[in-house]
């Protein structure tokens, strides 16, 4: 018999069930292999695993950190290529992995935001559904009637809920034909204090003080939970998720984000990735295992490829089949091209507080955020 | 992408072009599989085919002549950096002409070369020059791809850069080796330039070929440091001055027996307040500081990140300002290396790896005799990060010494390791005003003071949790007596791997921590009924703690990769409840405690 071989696999996730169901059945295909799982807490960990003696074949990872980082994963192109699989695979996310000219990784845990609406309370204020092609001025007219406030002033019902996050907003920048860098992300000047950014960065921060249509931050609530008191909502594939898990997906419907600009219909997207690391002894192994694992088998919620999407029925799913369409109009957001930009976002973060809470100038605040990039 | 498509059009064409003599494209397919194996020779002669095509591309897609120049050669060494990853040596021209038209998109969009940043060279060369041959933010690749092939046996006798890199490239990076010291200048050179294999570079200087590896690590780090210093416009090390090197080493006090192993900060702020002539016991600076009280535990799975996830900056200053301590923070986080304990450092400005930038702030704190506490993310396994204590530096060994969690008589760090922390995080601290005799009076109530934050703290934050909470959004943590329902739900759900490393140091620690609560509860400065209740409380902590300690001897803490096995985890659950039982016990005690204090306080002022 051949020698086992052994292929280690890190990953930074947790929910592990799926990634073993891949390495049984990978093992079953290939009968001397031996597919090792270990776990790694965060980035700086896989990190060091990879710099030392004993680097994994595959690092699997939440974010796309790692992948940025030269030479520490092999180019996945050619393999792509040879495979004949390029037409097969979403190419918004794609685009976005091969943003530095290599394939260091394979997109997986990929989630987009989309408007998810609560129907009933539409029905209630006899309003019509939101469409695919809404303007920001109709969206902030229906949750301007969607937001309903006791005697007291505290909202019993928001209008639209998203959380303070300078990357949850970038999708509006992109809707209003800004972004916050340089497409080579070497630069925020010029970009984050483009008049595109600001105006949409501007019609945000009337959304939270001048319409009251979202929930500030410490603001006195009886809204609930998102699920419960809120309109609209900035919902990710995993709020959608949720939704389904818990068997009330039948209240809501989903529609594209509202664009500030004719034409401009870009998104966000978060996801990780998995890549075979530059020290790994066996590249056309671990390239078959990935496959496997992110192709062949049903790993994860959003597949990388259309023809899984096709087998699981997820393009005839009334939810799933707009996050899968969603993922064309992915665009790399800030975090992707700068680490700088990405390693200051909780400053920004605070920044963004005391736009939204204290009334600080908007255009002087993305001036200054020039320094972070 | 549709330029991809286009690009491997012209890819295909090309090939197609050169594929009509049938002999040249024999040899061209030896040579890209030769280049492909490594062999700079061929890569070279593969690309000079192929050189006036791919300036002829840059320049129709730049405009530009010269910048043309530039693509190419950046192209070719982007390719030679990524050789490696090329699966298909046949696609490996159409794979370069994608190099190109990258490059050429990436220079246009920069609006030209080094738009926003001047050329490296003309600031670290002498005499200046035109554009950088290399891209200097691939000196870290540069150096690898050279080291990969010094792994080559069959290409040891070969100098793959003089057919790749123009010359000016190789005479920058000589230009810089003079931040190296003689010794790692001769193994880096060795190494890089004439291609030894590190086993004969330790033959040739008695050293063990592990010592040759940190050698070359610690030469790239400084080059990369000398990089940066020289684009700020810095001096050069070399010029900072002969006779100005300084050193200074402080006696630490040694550490003692009853300061905690797992808590770091603890320990370390213990010697720290030791040293300057201030003992207190690990219990009562576990009890003081909360750390005694506190749980946390990552809402993913059993990581031990929790442990570390609270407001550092705030909690420390707190501690020291009670025991009349002034403190000074140097803090931040590097952008380009991945940073552990985001939900505790998110906040942090980003800064530069360069030791300008924090050894001035050890060096004055040295100098003026006092220790400086440090988060050293280089700790000794099975340790991953801990707060250490740095007690001295040597310029001219270009070290600090630090203490460390397992080896007892402490170890040195270069200042490059000190610079190229993900974390920057260092504080010292001054006494607030002259320290004058306090009276045993004055001291009791002071202690007594203390006590009762401590408790009112231990009881909030098991009730209530922490009021700490990253801003990051994915990061979340279950605090208090809720950290044992998370910490069993991890256990518990089969979809989920609890991580067996995490869960290690967490039992080990959370052990300790219950462990300190008791002997802390057992010296109440209290009285009557209140000290009954406190005693209970200790006897509960301790009792919860040997729960945990039997829950660290089945998951002990060790560095290890591996899933935890499904056998284990129903043994853990029902020890985790027994401790969850004992604690929620102990803070109903420390509760009655504390209202039988205030009621005889109340008593007591009656009375008088």
């Amino acid at each position: 018999m051949e020698k086992m071989r052994k292929l280690r696999f890190m990953t930074e996730f947790t929910n592990l069930k799926r990634l073993a169901a891949a390495k049984e059945s990978f093992e079953q295909l290939y009968p001397e292999v031996e597919v090792v799982i270990e776990q790694s807490a965060d980035h700086f960990e896989s990190l060091r695993a990879y710099r030392s003696d004993e680097a994994p074949d595959i690092i699997e990872s939440g974010g796309w950190a790692l992948f940025n980082r030269e030479g520490m994963f092999v180019d996945l192109n050619p393999y792509v290529e040879q495979s004949g699989m390029e037409a097969d695979l979403y190419s918004g996310p794609l685009a976005i992995a091969r943003h530095n000219g290599t394939l260091p990784g394979l997109p997986v845990d990929m989630s987009v935001p989309l408007l998810v609406f609560n129907k009933e309370m539409f029905d209630k204020a006899g309003l019509p559904y939101p469409e695919d092609d809404w303007t920001w001025e109709q969206f902030v007219e229906a949750a301007k009637k969607l937001t309903i406030r006791g005697d007291d002033g505290v909202a019993v019902q928001f209008g639209f809920g998203i959380g303070v996050d300078i990357e949850w907003y970038e999708p509006f920048v992109f809707r209003n034909g800004g972004t916050y860098l340089s497409p080579d992300g070497r630069t925020a000047r010029g970009y984050v204090d483009s008049p595109e950014t600001i105006g949409a960065m501007q019609n945000i921060i009337d959304a939270y003080r001048v319409h009251g249509i979202i929930r500030k931050p410490k603001e006195p609530s009886a809204a609930g939970q998102l699920h419960e008191g809120f309109a609209m909502i900035f919902g990710f594939m995993w709020f959608a998720g949720d939704l389904i898990h818990h068997g009330i997906d039948d209240r809501f419907g989903v529609a594209r984000l509202p664009r500030l600009a004719e034409g401009r219909n870009g998104n966000m997207i978060y996801m990780g990735g998995a890549g075979i690391t530059g020290k790994s002894q066996h590249p056309g192994l671990a390239w078959d295992f990935l496959r496997h694992y992110l192709v062949d088998s049903h790993s994860w919620p959003l597949p990388i490829s259309r023809s899984q999407a096709e087998e699981r029925g997820l393009h005839e799913h009334r939810i799933w089949s707009r996050y899968l369409e969603e993922l064309q109009h992915a665009q790399p957001s800030g975090f992707y091209l700068n680490e700088k930009w990405n390693s200051s976002r909780q400053l920004i973060n605070e920044d963004m507080e005391s736009m939204i809470v204290d009334g600080a100038d908007v255009a002087k605040t993305l001036r200054s955020w020039t320094r972070f990039a | 992408m549709g330029h991809i498509a286009e690009e491997e059009r012209m890819g295909v064409a090309m090939t197609v072009r050169a594929a009509e003599p049938r002999r040249a494209a024999r040899e061209e397919l030896e040579l890209a599989e030769r280049a492909g194996a490594g062999d700079a020779e061929a890569f070279g002669e593969l690309f000079e085919r192929h050189r006036h095509k791919a300036r002829g591309l840059a320049e129709r897609l730049t405009g530009d002549a010269h910048m043309a120049d530039d693509v190419v050669q950046d192209a070719l060494i982007r390719a030679f950096l990524h050789l490696g990853t090329l699966a298909d040596t046949s696609r490996l021209l159409p794979w370069f002409f994608r190099i190109v038209r990258n490059q050429a998109n990436m220079k246009l969009r920069r609006g030209g070369p080094y738009r926003k940043e001047r050329p490296f060279n003309s600031l670290a060369a002498p005499g200046g020059r035109d554009a950088a041959a290399a891209d200097w933010d691939d000196l870290d690749s540069i150096l690898s791809r050279l080291a990969g092939r010094a792994s080559q046996e069959a290409a040891s006798s070969q100098d793959p850069a003089a057919l790749l890199l123009r010359k000016e490239t190789y005479e920058t990076i000589h230009a810089l080796l003079h931040c190296l010291s003689g010794k790692e200048r001769g193994i880096f050179t060795a190494y890089f330039f004439r291609q030894l294999r590190p086993e004969e570079i330790a033959g040739m200087y008695g050293m063990t070929t592990g010592s040759i590896y940190t050698y070359i690590h610690r030469s790239r780090q400084k080059l990369r440091q000398e990089h940066i210093r020289a684009s700020l416009g810095l001096m050069p090390d070399a010029k900072r001055g002969a006779g100005m090197e300084n050193g200074k080493l402080l006696e630490l006090a040694a550490g003692e027996g009853d300061q905690p192993k797992l808590f770091t900060l603890a320990s370390s702020l213990g010697r720290i307040l030791r040293t300057n002539g201030e003992p207190r016991s690990g219990a009562e600076l576990m009890g003081t500081s909360g750390l005694a009280f506190r749980m946390s535990i990552s809402e993913k799975t059993t990581f031990s990140d929790g442990l570390y996830i609270f407001d550092w900056r705030s909690s420390i200053q707190e501690l020291m300002a009670g025991y009349g301590y002034e403190t000074a923070f140097c803090c931040g986080q590097l952008a380009d290396s991945p940073v552990p304990l985001l939900g505790a450092v998110e906040s942090f400005p980003v800064v530069l790896p360069i030791e300008e930038a924090v050894l001035p702030f050890i060096r004055s704190r040295i100098d003026a005799g006092l220790p400086v506490l440090y988060f050293d993310t280089l700790a000794s396994r099975p340790f991953i990060h801990e707060w250490s204590v740095i007690y001295g530096y040597d310029d001219k060994r270009r070290i600090v010494h630090v203490t460390d969690p397992v080896q007892s008589t402490g170890k040195m760090l270069a200042y490059e390791d000190v610079a190229d922390n993900p974390i920057r995080f260092l504080a010292a601290f001054s006494r607030k005003g002259n320290r004058s005799p306090v009276s045993r009076p004055a001291a009791d109530s002071e202690a007594e003071r203390r006590f009762a934050h401590a408790v009112r703290y231990g009881i909030s934050f098991a009730n209530e949790g922490s009021r700490y909470r990253p801003r990051t959004s994915y990061l979340s943590y279950a605090t208090g007596l809720a950290a044992y329902g998370a910490w069993i739900r991890h256990l518990a759900d089969p979809d989920t791997a609890p991580n067996r490393y995490g869960m290690g140091q967490l039992a080990a620690a959370y052990a300790e921590a219950k462990r300190y609560a008791g002997e802390y509860l057992r010296a109440a400065p209290l009285r009557g009924e209140a000290m009954r209740m406190a005693l209970l409380a200790s006897e509960a902590y301790e009792q919860a703690a040997l729960a945990l300690e039997e829950l660290s001897l089945q998951v002990p803490f060790v560095k290890t990769a591996e899933v935890m096995p499904p056998g284990l985890r129903e043994g853990c659950i029902s020890l985790l409840r027994k401790a969850k039982r004992f604690e929620s016990a102990a803070v109903g005690y420390m509760e009655q405690a504390w209202k039988r204090r205030i009621e005889e306080r109340d008593g007591e002022d009656e009375e008088a």
